[in-house]
This record gives structure tokens, sequence and C-alpha cells, in this order.
């Protein structure tokens, strides 16, 4: 039987989460995010879960870390102000490879900028955000749908990679209501971190594997191990032997860089032909989506390339995107002065003119803007 | 020094010898970093003293410490343990020790960093009442980023950063936790270490948050700054400046500092954090199922 | 297919705009059509410009923003002129007769309604939003009837069904 019902972004994200068996939830009031908390408080205790509001931004981030430490599958969500303030625990669940999601519904910056209005200013905090070298994943949905099935993919890839991932929504997303059919949204089976197993004596809990994902030691199942944020060798202990420092550090980042084909996603539209393409993410790509049909009904030939995984950017598949296409003009429109493009300009230098579009006034680019500009490019 | 040795001869004499260290520290973690004469390493030895009395099952024994000297104590029990970030261990410990209700969970913590950028949780964490056992190691100092003022210092005190003398009030952490609603707090220093024991191992049976403050002593940074002396005159003065809470109207007071009580300072029932949130929930899915 | 269909309810916060626009949009999903509602609001819960939007369309909508209005509801002068640039020939806009004296005026047919007048007249001026709702189902083929009145039961509060569903019915008689 079908399900089809009106659901907000923010509370797919909630029950997508659920779905793939998150059992904890910590969290502090902010808009436009607020609702991703109402809908676990009141849904997770259904499904014998957790709910706590904890004291401020950096606790709800502190508190997740621990309950994944502890074994359960754990998220939390917020807006920019609060993402700024969950970053050092953020980088605390890279270094110690805790699994964990972060939704970050974006609204306008910087400072408490514009609370209920839209933007997509944290594309650079979401993959710079905390500091020092390390690795991430963000996931951006650009649909109600896609808020349930990529928060789901998000808790999946943050267990099997032992990684943190960041569902990025911005606010029209998060709040705009969608029909949708949740069981028609294929779930998959419910993913797992590998849990240590084997002896305990001379266990290392960040042993060099093949796939380069160590298994994380339950508590209670008798490997006592030690979890830090310093630099820590294969025995989870603090060094700073350099060669030891070096591998640590560089095993982050490599682990992503072996998984990037699981990790990546993009969705792509009218591409095959497109002499301009339209780069985008969220509620901009879904004005792009509009753009685009209205461009080829006035004989021009325009495509979308929309990164749903942001980082790691779908680097290859840009590239690829461009050079099939033949494309000669790309655009990146995204409400902020210019942060996505950025990476699109690296990738593309010298294979296309890369031309941007950028609103900052709390209002979302309209797909005749785009239409706009891409005929304002091509002529 | 006669006193302190009346009291481990009179009480729990017994257990003494049946403790041994060696089977709740990681010996490979050995020579731990702390410095000679730092109070802290007495203190863990009375944590791990009181865990041993109690029979914890070590698989189920969380060690959740934050950062700084205290910090750095988790690395050496042989249990599950966590160093976590700079003033959160109480916030880590809250979504541990509710995702698992099974597990002994035990804070370390110090004066920096549970009373200055850990304040928030401390309060919230006292508040809630969420079953753990908070023990915060006051030496007064930052000592691990070399002696800088603490919410603790004591008044005219020489530090880093108070060149001229220390012009703060201090906290009075166990005042502080107990008006935050901490449901069990007490104090001790590391020279009473029975007594240390005897508390600590009050404060992890109780039912709900315990918040213990160990009086140690940092001789090699604070001390030498503050010419206080070698360990054994620092924690003798540190001794004569306390009185257990118990005596607090004796007829001496006159003749002896007391502004610092130690022993068990509260202890009332109040409903534990995690029991009560899951019995609303049940309650809620009851009425939701008729 | 059925041509996509955008609509408004605007007017100021506390009116009861985004729960009209929630029970149209329950009701159009129960006929298998799919929607797309969004808001805009200002940061308080009682007066201000408020607005709720619908986009109905088969399958999901490229952009669930709309662009151009089929309809436009208006109950309150603070949004009388705030949709003008997505009015059209074809829009249909329907304002409060009392609380917006001066409604939107070009190339499109506007209607002033007595919404809350008539919700007085049926004893609780809160139900304009539902008269209104009656006023914009009666206007054109947007919606069943017979759905509408289902999710109007169903999701507002039981003790107002009766008078709901007598506000929708008095909102329609307005445009017969």
């Amino acid at each position: 039987m079908t399900q089809r019902r009106n659901l907000q972004g923010n509370e797919a994200c909630a029950l997508g989460a659920i779905r793939a068996g998150c059992r904890f939830f910590a969290g502090y009031p902010i808009t436009p995010s607020s609702e991703v908390a109402e809908a676990m408080a009141r849904e997770l205790p259904r499904v014998g879960g957790t709910f706590i509001q904890m004291e401020d931004e950096i606790a709800s981030m502190g508190a997740v870390v621990g309950a994944s430490m502890g074994g359960v599958k754990a998220m939390t969500a917020t807006s920019g102000p609060g993402f700024s303030l969950k970053q050092e625990n953020l980088g605390y669940a890279c270094g110690a490879e805790v699994p964990c999601v972060i939704v970050n519904v974006m609204r306008g910056g910087p400072s408490t900028g514009m609370p209920t209005r839209p933007s997509q200013g944290d594309i650079m905090q979401t993959r710079w955000g905390t500091h020092g070298d390390h690795s991430i994943i963000v996931l951006a949905p650009a649909s109600v749908a896609e808020a349930y099935s990529e928060t789901i993919r998000a808790v999946n890839l943050s267990e099997t990679l032992r990684v943190p991932v960041v569902v990025l929504l911005d606010e029209v997303v998060g709040h705009l209501v969608e029909t949708v059919d949740l069981d028609a949204i294929p779930a998959g089976a419910e993913v797992w971190r590998k849990f240590a197993t084997g002896p305990r004596e001379g266990f290392e809990p960040y042993a060099v594997t093949d796939d380069l994902v160590p298994p994380m030691p339950r508590p209670g199942d008798g490997y006592r191990s030690h979890t830090t944020g310093l630099t820590h060798g294969p025995s989870g202990f603090p060094t700073q032997v350099p060669d030891q420092a070096r591998a640590a550090i560089q095993r982050l980042s490599d682990k992503l860089d072996l998984h990037r084909e699981a990790i990546e996603s993009y969705r792509t539209r009218a591409i095959e032909d497109a002499e301009v393409l339209i780069v985008a993410i969220g509620i901009t790509a879904r004005a792009a989506q509009a753009a685009v049909t209205d461009l080829r009904a006035q004989g021009v030939r325009a495509g979308l390339f929309r990164p749903v995984t942001l980082w790691p950017f779908p680097e290859q598949a840009l590239r690829d995107t461009v050079e099939n296409s033949g494309a000669r003009a790309v655009i990146v429109p995204e409400m902020n002065q210019g942060q996505m493009v950025l990476e699109v300009e690296r990738l593309l230098a010298g294979r296309a003119e890369v031309h941007r579009l950028n609103r900052i006034d709390g209002e979302v680019i309209a797909p005749a803007q785009i239409a706009r500009k891409a005929i304002e490019v091509l002529a | 020094m006669k006193d302190a040795m009346e009291q481990v001869a009179s009480r729990d004499a017994g257990s003494a010898a049946e403790f041994d260290i060696r089977q709740y520290v990681r010996l490979d973690q050995m020579p731990h970093f702390l410095c000679p004469g730092c109070g802290h390493g007495i203190a863990l030895r009375a944590l791990l003293w009181a865990i041993h009395d109690l029979g914890l099952d070590k698989d189920k024994l969380a060690v959740v410490s934050g950062i700084g000297c205290s910090g750095r104590l988790s690395a050496y029990v042989d249990a599950n343990s966590f160093h976590t970030t700079h003033g959160r261990p109480l916030a880590f410990a809250t979504g541990l020790a509710l995702a698992r209700p099974d597990l002994h969970v035990i804070v370390i913590t110090g004066d920096g960093d549970s009373l200055a950028i850990g304040g928030n949780h401390l309060i919230h964490a006292c508040r809630r009442n969420l079953n753990m056992t908070c023990m915060m190691l006051n030496n007064e100092v930052y000592g691990m980023t070399g002696g800088q003022v603490s919410p603790t210092t004591s008044a005219g005190r020489l530090t880093t950063t108070t060149p001229a003398g220390n012009s703060e009030p201090v906290f009075d952490a166990c005042a502080l936790a107990a008006g935050a609603g901490a449901t069990f707090v007490g104090r001790e220093v590391t020279m009473q270490i029975v007594a240390l024991r005897n508390l600590l191992r009050d404060a992890i049976t109780h039912d709900g948050f315990s918040f213990v403050e160990v009086m140690s002593d940092c001789t090699e940074i604070f001390g030498r700054k503050n010419d206080l002396g070698s360990s054994p005159e620092m924690i003798l003065s540190q001794k004569s400046a306390m009185r257990p809470f118990a005596y607090r109207n004796t007829v001496d007071e006159p003749f002896r500092p007391n502004t610092m009580p130690t022993g068990v300072l509260a202890r009332h029932e109040r409903a534990e954090y995690g029991a009560a949130y899951r019995e609303m929930c049940a309650r809620r899915q009851d009425k939701g199922a008729k | 297919m059925m041509d996509t269909l955008e609509i408004r309810f605007s007017g100021s916060g506390g009116q009861g705009l985004i729960l009209a626009a929630r029970i149209l949009a329950a009701a159009l999903v129960a006929q298998g059509r799919n929607v797309a509602q969004s808001q805009s609001y200002e940061p308080v819960s009682r007066g201000g410009l408020s607005r709720s939007d619908l986009v109905i369309s088969d399958g999901e909508a490229d952009f669930p923003l709309g662009g151009g209005l089929d309809y436009l509801l208006v109950l309150d002068s603070a949004a009388a002129n705030a949709s003008d640039a997505l009015l059209g020939e074809k829009s249909v806009v329907l304002v409060d007769a009392e609380l917006v004296p001066d409604p939107p005026k070009g190339a499109f047919s506007t209607r002033a309604l007595p919404f809350a007048e008539t919700a007085r007249q049926l004893g609780n001026r809160r139900v304009a939003n539902i008269v209104a709702l009656g006023a914009l189902a009666g206007s054109g083929p947007i919606c069943d009837n017979t759905a509408l009145e289902a999710c109007l039961r169903d999701m507002a509060p039981a003790k107002y069904a009766d008078l709901n569903v007598e506000a929708f019915r008095a909102g329609q008689r307005l445009v017969a």
C-alpha cells in the first residue's frame, strides 16, 4: 500500500536517520533546524532510542560523539552559529574516527545573520570548519525525498567509514514540505560499523587494515582501549614520533580516497549536448532544473550537474561531464558570494569558462535568473 | 603526618592489602607523565582503590577525561578510556551514559576543565542528575600550559598570567555543584587517601550524579612559583586548612581555619535522569497505545 | 498530465494561512497529486508578513517554489502588494474586502470577498482562513470538495470540526 504523504525536509532527516538505525540524538534549539530535534524527541522513544536537549551546541556535539563511542548510532542537527560552535568536537570525531551525523540547515550569515532566510554560505565551512588537516563527507539533498534518502546514506557512510558525515540543507529544503512515499524510497539493509572481534590481548584499536577503516571496539566487549583526540598510532595512545604521526594523519584522508566511489554521488540533466552547464546544489539546483527546461524550450542547449555528495567533490565526474558534452560555459549559481565555484574553477581550469551567479539577500535564485545568465554567457 | 597514619590504621586497614594497583593501571603506559610530587597520582590511586573495593567490572568501566594534567589520567586506567576535548568530558560522558546505562561512567576533570571552559556542562550535569561520578582535581592552576591562573587560584597567588598576584575571587566548586542541584557532593585532600577512597566509593554507588573535589597540589609549577615548599609541605598545609564537615561547629574554629570543609557536603535523593527519561517515555507510549 | 498549479496564501502571522494551505495540500495528495508547500515568515509568531505557497504537480516539481501564481489569497493589507511580481493575466486574486482596502490591481481578475465578516457571523473570527479556503476551492478546478472537507475534519482541532465545515461551505457560497 502506498504511504504518500506531505513531509517537511527537516522531519525527513529525522525519519531517515531513524530508518538507518540512529538511536541517539542530542541537540540544542536553533532556527531553522529545530524541527529535526522536535521530530527526534517525538520519534526516538518509539523505537527505544534516546533524545536529549543539551545545555548548548558544544555539549550536544560532545554527547553525540560520546553516545557513538558507546556503540550507538547518533546524530545532531543545527544551523550556522551552532555549527560553528560544534567544530571542535566535530574535529574530535574526525581524528578519533567516531561515526556520527550532523544535519546543518544553512541560514543567512555571518554571525546571527538572517535566521529564517535561506543561504548556502556554509559550503566551505562544512569542508574546512574544524581545524587541522582532516577528511569529512558532506551530502547536499535538494528535495524532501532526498533529505530522507541522503540522511540514510549519511548514517551508513559514517558507520562504514568511521567518519562524521554532514547533511547540508538550505533553509528552503529544510522547511519545504513535499509529497513523498517513504516506503518507495529504497533504504537498503541496515549498515553497522565493523565492531572489534577476536583476541583482546594485543588488540590495536587503530590497526591499519586493507580497507583503512579499523574495527571499532565497543565498551563492554572486553577490549578496554583508549580513545583520544591527540594524534595516535595503531595502539590508540598518543604519539609524536614523526613517522607514526604522518601515517596516522595520512590514513584519515587515504581512507576517504580509497572509498571515493562509494561516497561520491551526483545527478545530471540534459548534459549530453549541453553547451552551457549549470553546477548547483540544494534549492538552487531545483531552480536550475526549471531553468534547463525553460532554456531547452527556447532552443538553448543547457544542462545541469548536481553534486549530491558535495565533499569530497565529484571531481572526475564533473570533468568528464564537461568534456563529453563539450560545454563551453559553466555557471555556478549559489546563495553566497562564491564558494562552490572555487572548487569548480579549480577542476575546470583551462577546460571551460566558469561564471558566477550569486545572491546574498536572503532570497532564492529564481529559474529565470539562471536562464538569463545562461543566455548572457552564450551570447 | 601522625594524624594521617592513625586514620589509615583505624579505617579499613584490611582492604589495603588486597588492593594491587597494578591490576587497574596500564603498565605499558608507565612511567606516567606526572611531575614528582603531583597530587594527581594519589587521587588516581584512591579512585582505583574505590573501584577495586566495589568490585566494578573493568570491561564495564568507562573513564572519561578532558584536557589538562587531569585529562591525561584516563590513559593510565585499564578500562574503556576516553580522552576528550577541553572542558567537555561531562558532555561526552552524558551521551555515553545515556546511550549505555549498563556502564559505570567516571569523569576525571580539573579546575580549569570543569569550572572555566566547561562550567556550563558542570552545572547542567549537576542539575540533570544522570548516573555518573565526576572527580575534579583542583590544583589551583593550569599546569599543562605552564602555570596560568584558574578559577580556583587563591587570592594573591602568582601565576604566569597574574604576575602581580591573583586579584580574582575563587569558585567554591562544591558550593557551585550543590547550588546547581548535585545530589552528591564531597571534598577531600590527597593526604587523606583512605577518606578519599571512602568518599569516592560513596560517590560511585550514589544513584545519580556525584561530584567529588580533590584538593591536589601542583608542586613543580604552582608550588615553586609561590614558594610553597616541597610536596609534603604543600599537602600538609592543605590538610591544616581543611576541616571535616562534621567538625564545622567545634570550638577550635578560632584556632584553625575552617573555610574549606571536607567529607560529604551534600547528599540527597532525586530521580536519576536516565531512569526518569525512560519512564516518562514508556508512560507516553502506554497512553498512545490506549 | 494536468498542468502545474500555483497557489499562494498570504496575510499576516497568526491568521492560520499555513494550516489552510496544509489542509488543501493533504486533500490534493489524497487525490493523487504532488504538492510542494513552502512558507516565508518573519521571526515573530503573531503579526508580520506571512505566506504559504503550494506548487501542485504530477510528480516532483522541478522548482518547488513556483514563479507565476494561478491563485492568490490575500487576508491582510500587510500582504496586499507583496506578490505583484508573480501575478499574470491568468491569475485569480481573492482578497478580504474589509482587511485589504487596497487590493493588487492589474490585468488579472480580483475579487474582494467578506472572509472576516463571514467568520464573525459564524461566531468565530478565527475561521476566516477556512472561509477563504472555501472561496478558493469554489473559484476553480483545484480540488475535490469531499476530499477537502475530510481533511478539514481530520487536521483541525476536533471541537472546531463542525464550525470549520460550516465556514468552508460559507466560503464556497461567496463565490457561487
